[in-house]
């Protein structure tokens, strides 16, 4: 199978074709453009988005892998340490157990503010990039 | 403790009613709206990010999480809370790693995402295989665990109990589809809450609001003293505990009925704010567990072991009766009354969601896109999707039923999390990221999850030579949790499989696309759906959970 056709299923605009769309979105104009991908993925855009998402997606995993991991590795090993009381009965293990589900919202929080803020602009402006390099393509073809 | 009270079957049956009543009716409106493929397995991706955070919580709080961790934790204290981390803390592998990457270049399955770049067959079957062993072993788990808390709570014979989960279940996914499904999800994640906050105000009321002294009363309810709060009464060997941490936090990632969530939404803006909002409720639960798992060890004391049955399961239930006044009491009776019908409704929502993205690998996987080739109508993709749901449907029924209450139900969920964190978490994790990856490896990368995790479990001392066993079949292996072997097989084979192959440069082009696709959500489905109330989710006006939650 030639990896540049795909099968109907798959195609990007399958909706479009079967049930009309109210065509707010690219993927209208989309359906009519032939995308060089190889470009769009090369394009400064495209790279800035994901330099940008990498830029807060790796630390933040890295952070909370740690974090998680940390606890469960203590849980396993160090049951005596966690359960040590730091206030009255309450103990090391419970407050840890609680930092994660503060980090969960934290991190899920933070990721929220910052891709409404700069991944989406960059996103679209990756995708604008992209239909119009395709665009471009056809003119001069 | 009179958990078997005649009076208290009746009360508990009118309260499933009206419940039930409840799910009929959304079902009966959603099936108003069923025409394409897109409405019967994504709702028409007309669903709000709000609402899908309600669903995925819904979705994912099972009756394992409600009455099983607050047993776990009634029983074991601190080791039940493990669980609950593991649980929520997945959830950040979703949001930072899947999410958006699925609603930007998916249609309805694990497998459209796989079979984008790969080659399609067997990228498929290999998908759908992962699917099937993840949604069965889970659906069967659930399936017997309704048997046994309804037998418990309400008298109904277990097999009767397993019928009527099972055909609730095909109701809502047959007539209602995905719709329906979302909305049952969304109506028992707010009786969860609900309930559980109660029952939590409750226990905190008997302890005058104050945690710390809970957890002492528990501590010396518990014949294990200050152990009780400490790790290690139920996981006693370290490198389980971490096994069974790392298949929690990427097995959620490997749930076809979560990930299949994401269709449904409108765009990715809509896909990540859904989970922020499911991580805000399912948290708010985990965290609630704690009071209801302590309040029992605290109110019930050592009395109450023996009444909450196997894994503690009916410490949340008998908890309920006695802060309501007691057994034989009516504002005991009708806690429990309460506390049945949620359980009850928990396991519907959940069951709905597992049959039908086992629907999906069945009916668009493996009939439309390999049997059919992509020729078939969608009229016909929808008629199969249906058979597929009442066949599935009734094999599960009748396995837990001729398996019955004695099918080890931790053993299967067991199971469903390290298939799913072994084989289809490090399968669609590569189709995202790596460039090389290809057929090859995704097949063997799935073939070794699958496997690797039903060896592993079988041979597991728990399960073979038996749970009272001293030490496992075989001496170098004593694990219970599969995770810390099969996760990294899962990934090694995935490699192995996409190196050693003489495949080459031909997945190249697709990675381009689906790269720049899942990233950018340039051409990505669209929706057509308006939802149960007729409003169109717009994707650009989704309210932001950021201003809303507050």
């Amino acid at each position: 199978m030639s990896p540049v056709k795909r099968p109907e299923g798959d195609m990007p605009h399958a909706d479009g074709e079967r049930s009309p769309t109210r065509g707010r979105r690219p993927a209208a104009s989309y359906a009519n453009t032939q995308i060089d991908w190889v470009a769009a993925e090369e394009s400064d855009e495209f790279k800035e988005l994901i330099a940008k998402r990498r830029r807060f997606v790796l630390p933040a995993t890295i952070f909370f892998l740690a974090w998680y991991f940390g606890f469960v590795i203590l849980a396993g090993y160090a049951p005596d340490f966690m359960g040590e009381s730091v206030y009255e009965g309450l103990t090391v293990g419970y407050l840890l157990a609680l930092s994660q589900f503060v980090m969960v919202w934290a991190l899920g929080f933070m990721y929220l503010k910052r891709a409404d803020r700069d991944f989406d602009p960059l996103a679209k402006r990756a995708a604008e990039r992209a239909l119009q390099v395709g665009r471009d393509a056809e003119v001069t073809r | 403790m009179t958990v078997f009270a005649a009076d208290l079957n009746e009360l508990a049956l009118g309260i499933f009613g009206v419940v039930v009543a409840i799910t009929l009716f959304v079902t009966y409106l959603a099936s108003k709206r069923m025409a394409s493929a897109t409405d019967f397995w994504a709702a028409g991706r007309g669903i709000t990010g709000v609402q899908n955070g309600f669903a995925i919580a819904g979705d994912y709080m099972s009756a394992a999480s409600f009455l099983g961790i607050a047993g776990l934790i009634f029983l074991f204290g601190f080791d039940g809370f493990l669980y609950s981390v593991g649980f929520l803390v997945a959830f950040l592998t979703v949001l930072f790693l899947l999410s958006e990457r699925m609603r930007n270049s998916g249609k309805f399955t694990i497998a459209d995402v796989l079979s984008f770049r790969l080659n399609e067959a067997p990228a498929r079957a290999a998908a759908a295989l992962g699917t099937l062993a993840v949604a069965g072993f889970y659906l069967i788990a659930q399936m017997v665990g309704a048997g046994v808390l309804i037998q418990a709570l309400v008298g109904i014979s277990f097999e009767v109990s397993v019928i009527i989960t099972g055909a609730f279940m095909l109701i809502y996914v047959v007539a209602g589809g995905m719709l329906a499904t979302t909305w049952v999800q969304i109506i028992k994640a707010i009786l969860l809450m609900v309930a559980t906050v109660v029952l939590s105000l409750f226990v905190l009321a008997e302890v005058g609001f104050n945690p710390v002294e809970l957890f002492n009363r528990a501590a010396e309810e518990s014949p294990s003293g200050q152990d009780y709060l400490k790790p290690g009464l139920f996981l006693d060997t370290p490198l389980d505990t971490v096994s069974l941490g790392l298949a929690l936090v990427l097995g959620t990632a490997g749930l076809p009925h979560i990930l299949m969530r994401f269709f449904t939404v409108p765009d990715a803006k809509a896909a990540r704010s859904s989970v922020v909002w499911a991580v805000v409720l399912i948290g708010a639960f985990y965290i609630m567990t704690t009071f209801l798992g302590f309040g029992a060890r605290a109110v019930l004391g050592t009395g109450g072991e023996e009444a909450a049955g196997d894994g503690g399961n009916l410490a949340a239930p008998l908890l309920a009766e006695e802060l309501g006044g007691g057994a034989g009491t009516f504002g005991g009776d009708l806690f429990l009354a309460i506390i049945a019908a949620v359980a009850f409704a928990t396991i519907l929502a959940v069951v709905a969601g597992l049959v039908i993205s086992a629907s999906g690998a069945v009916a668009h996987d493996v009939w439309s896109n390999i049997v059919r080739k992509g020729r078939d109508s969608e009229k016909e993709e929808v008629h199969v999707a249906r058979i597929a749901a009442v066949s599935i449907g009734v094999i599960a029924i009748l396995i837990a039923v001729i398996g019955g209450s004695g099918l080890n139900i931790s053993f299967m969920v067991g199971l469903a999390f390290a298939v799913a964190a072994s084989a289809n978490f490090p399968a669609l994790l590569l189709a995202l990221t790596w460039r090389r990856f290809n057929t090859t490896g995704a097949v063997a990368g799935v073939l070794v999850g699958v496997v690797s995790s039903i060896v592993l479990v079988i041979i597991s001392p728990g399960v073979w030579p038996g749970p009272d066993s001293e030490g496992g079949a075989f001496s170098f292996y004593d694990l219970a949790n599969p995770g810390i072997i099969s996760i990294p097989l899962g990934f090694l084979a995935c490699y192995l499989g996409t190196v050693l192959s003489k495949e080459e440069a031909k997945a190249e082009r697709g990675f381009d696309e689906l790269y720049v696709r899942s990233e950018t959500g340039l051409g990505a489905e669209v929706g057509t759906g308006r939802g149960l109330t007729g409003r169109t989710a717009e994707p650009d006006r989704e309210p932001e959970p950021a201003t809303t939650t507050r």
